[in-house]
């Protein structure tokens, strides 16, 4: 038994070079022979998808990058997930950023999903499930970003055209077609913002959301879900993508698995890890401080 | 006193005044201000705030670095960074379009766009083509692709997003790289930090520990494995562990192990241990309850106090009780 105990309290002190090492590997090794997990909708993710359903379709829908590289393996995928539904259900996307590096973003996501012919393949079309044949002024803009935060939305809220005078092309918005009856949020049918802090989720919900009474949702990193959760018992936010499960549930619910889903066996694999050390810490931690009392 | 302090307070509380008033009065000229004018003030304001914050920067970097303080080398290379930034984005526009490529630089535009012109013996007669024109000098040619227009450089400001700039090539290839690792290491940090700190010192971090295991392992895939039969049995076993620490009797504790895990096993037989079943023990269902219940209790708590400091904090504005932006 004392020897047990030896070898625990032995681990209870491990170099962290050594948990850097572990935590490394745990990621990598799932990221690089793919494991497949079952992925379980959870009813946050589910009120989500259904929100998105039930727009009418063909509606003018608004589109909000709010993060950066740094948070894009959680957020993006839910971004190139619900660009993938609104095409699919025949919405017209407008996509505004109140991050500078969101416009980025923005660019990727539209290209992940945009249709490329391939002159090598004859029969060669978009399976309008994860790629489609979208033109920018037809059926998405990218209006591009401005800052101010908060002051952005509310400006949008009242009158978009004196916040975005030009789209992010240089292009003048009273010029482009597709912002024929666009004057303010309240005519768009839907609000999603996909947000990795501030700006993001909080101003939205604050600013745009409430104040039109235009339905929306948000999709946010895992360590701001239990902020926005109370939105979403309100019914202030239409469900909510939690965090990079959130996104692979989501990938789920559309039928169109991505990274997000790659990524599970990865976090799952981590989680593991955490908790494993977090059990034998604290194990040595109690025989350690048995020990002390006995001396 | 009047200038640094009595008109700055008063335009403060006239603003304030107003822009809260446009929630209560029903006028146009209010509403307008409150809803547009004041946002744009905030906008422009906004867009200056980011001049500003880049010449404090540079200011602190340059002190660092004159001074010699101590990690003066990343101050250099910060200076270093925000020059790069700022001379690609503000003077170097790439993006030259011919046709529907894209070049990085007006010079390999041209290039693209002259061609030698061959013989049939393929002997080169000195001359250039230029949308099957011969040019006999090579300027003359560049002249040529330039007065026929036959490159489009991309427009400024959209430059910095279009593919061939030099600021998208630096976004894509040094900030995002950079910026996801430093998100990165956040995970070997918390596994660190965590294995070190998270002990069950007492009851409080006893329930934190464990509504964090809960959460963890029940918000990922590999939670809705392990199934509510197994941790019915930890936590029997957890329950003897503590038994056994406070009461100190082998009998009492061997009694709770074999009673517990006898009805444990006989409850899944009879059930045929359906791995969702009780659902209590099911972590994904157990980290749904963590999240929407007790969570959901303290995080309103939370939105409420913050909601109402706000609200405070607007009052102390608008009646000249708060003057940290004077620098009191």
């Amino acid at each position: 038994m004392k020897f047990l105990e030896d070898i625990i309290l032995k681990l209870g002190a491990v170099d962290r070079r050594i948990i850097f090492v572990l935590i490394g590997l745990a990621v990598l090794i799932p990221l690089l022979t793919p494991i497949s997990l079952p992925v379980r909708e959870t009813p946050t993710t589910e009120k989500f998808y259904d929100g998105i359903e039930d727009i009418p379709k063909n509606s003018k829908v608004l589109v909000s990058f709010d993060y950066g590289p740094s948070t894009r393996p959680e957020i993006h995928p839910m971004n190139v997930g619900v660009l993938r539904h609104m095409f699919r259900n025949g919405h017209q996307v407008y996509i505004s950023c109140l991050w500078p590096d969101g416009i980025y973003m923005a660019l990727d996501a539209l290209e992940e999903i945009t249709f490329k012919d391939d002159p090598d393949k004859d029969d060669d079309k978009p399976d309008n499930i994860s790629t489609f044949d979208i033109k920018e002024y037809e059926d998405y803009i990218l209006l591009g970003y401005r800052p101010g935060a908060e002051a952005v939305i509310k400006g949008l809220a009242s009158d978009l055209r004196k916040v975005y005078t030009v789209d992010a092309n240089g292009n003048f918005i009273d010029d482009i077609e597709m912002m024929d009856g666009i004057k303010n949020l309240n005519d768009f049918a839907y609000i999603y913002s996909g947000s990795a802090g501030y700006p993001g989720t909080f101003e939205w919900v604050k600013y745009g959301g409430d104040p039109t009474g235009v339905p929306m949702s948000s999709g946010t990193t895992s360590v701001q879900v239990n902020e926005v959760i109370p939105y979403v018992q309100t019914g202030q936010l239409i469900g909510l993508l939690a965090g990079m499960p959130g996104a692979a549930e989501y990938e789920k619910l559309i039928n169109v698995p991505g990274i997000a889903i790659q990524g599970m066996a990865a976090q799952s694999f981590a989680h593991i890890v955490i908790v494993l050390f977090i059990v034998f810490g604290n194990i040595a931690f109690f025989i350690k401080q048995r020990r002390d009392r006995k001396y | 006193m009047l200038l640094k302090r009595y008109i700055p307070i008063a335009i403060v509380a006239f603003f304030g005044a107003l822009t809260l008033s446009a929630w209560f009065i029903d006028n146009e000229t209010i509403e307008t201000f409150a809803n547009d004018d004041a946002t744009q003030f905030f906008d422009i304001i906004a867009a200056f705030a980011v001049f500003l914050g880049a010449l404090n920067l540079l200011k602190m970097q340059f002190i660092k670095v004159l001074k010699k303080q101590s990690g003066w080398i990343y101050s250099a290379i910060a200076i270093a960074s925000f020059f790069f930034a700022f001379i690609i984005g503000f003077f170097v526009r790439g993006a030259y379009f011919v046709g529907e490529d894209i070049y990085y630089g007006e010079k390999s535009a041209i290039d693209s766009l002259i061609s030698m012109d061959f013989n049939d013996d393929e002997i080169w007669s000195g001359g250039y083509i230029v949308n099957e024109n011969l040019y006999y000098s090579r300027d003359a040619a560049e002249n040529a692709v330039r007065e026929l227009k036959l490159f489009s450089p991309v427009a400024w400001g959209a430059h910095v997003q279009t593919d061939g700039s030099l600021f998208q090539w630096m976004f894509q290839y040094i900030f995002s790289p950079l910026s996801a690792t430093m998100f990165a290491l956040l995970a070997f940090f918390v596994a660190s930090a965590s294995f070190r700190a998270f002990r069950a010192r007492n009851f409080e971090a006893s329930l934190l520990l464990v509504a964090g295991i809960i959460i963890m392992l029940g918000r990922v895939p590999v939670g809705s494995l392990i199934s509510s039969w197994t941790i019915m049995y930890i936590l029997s076993f957890s329950i003897g562990i503590g038994i056994n620490s406070y009461v100190k009797n082998r009998n009492i504790v061997l009694g709770w192990i074999l009673g517990s895990c006898g009805l444990i096993t006989g409850f899944g037989m009879t059930m045929g241990w359906p791995i969702e079943q009780p659902a209590i023990f099911f972590l994904p269902a157990l980290q749904e309850w963590i999240y929407l219940v007790p969570n959901l209790a303290g995080s309103r708590a939370i939105l409420i106090g913050i909601g109402l400091g706000i609200v405070a904090t607007s009052l102390r504005y608008i009646f000249g009780l708060e003057k940290s932006y004077l620098g009191e």
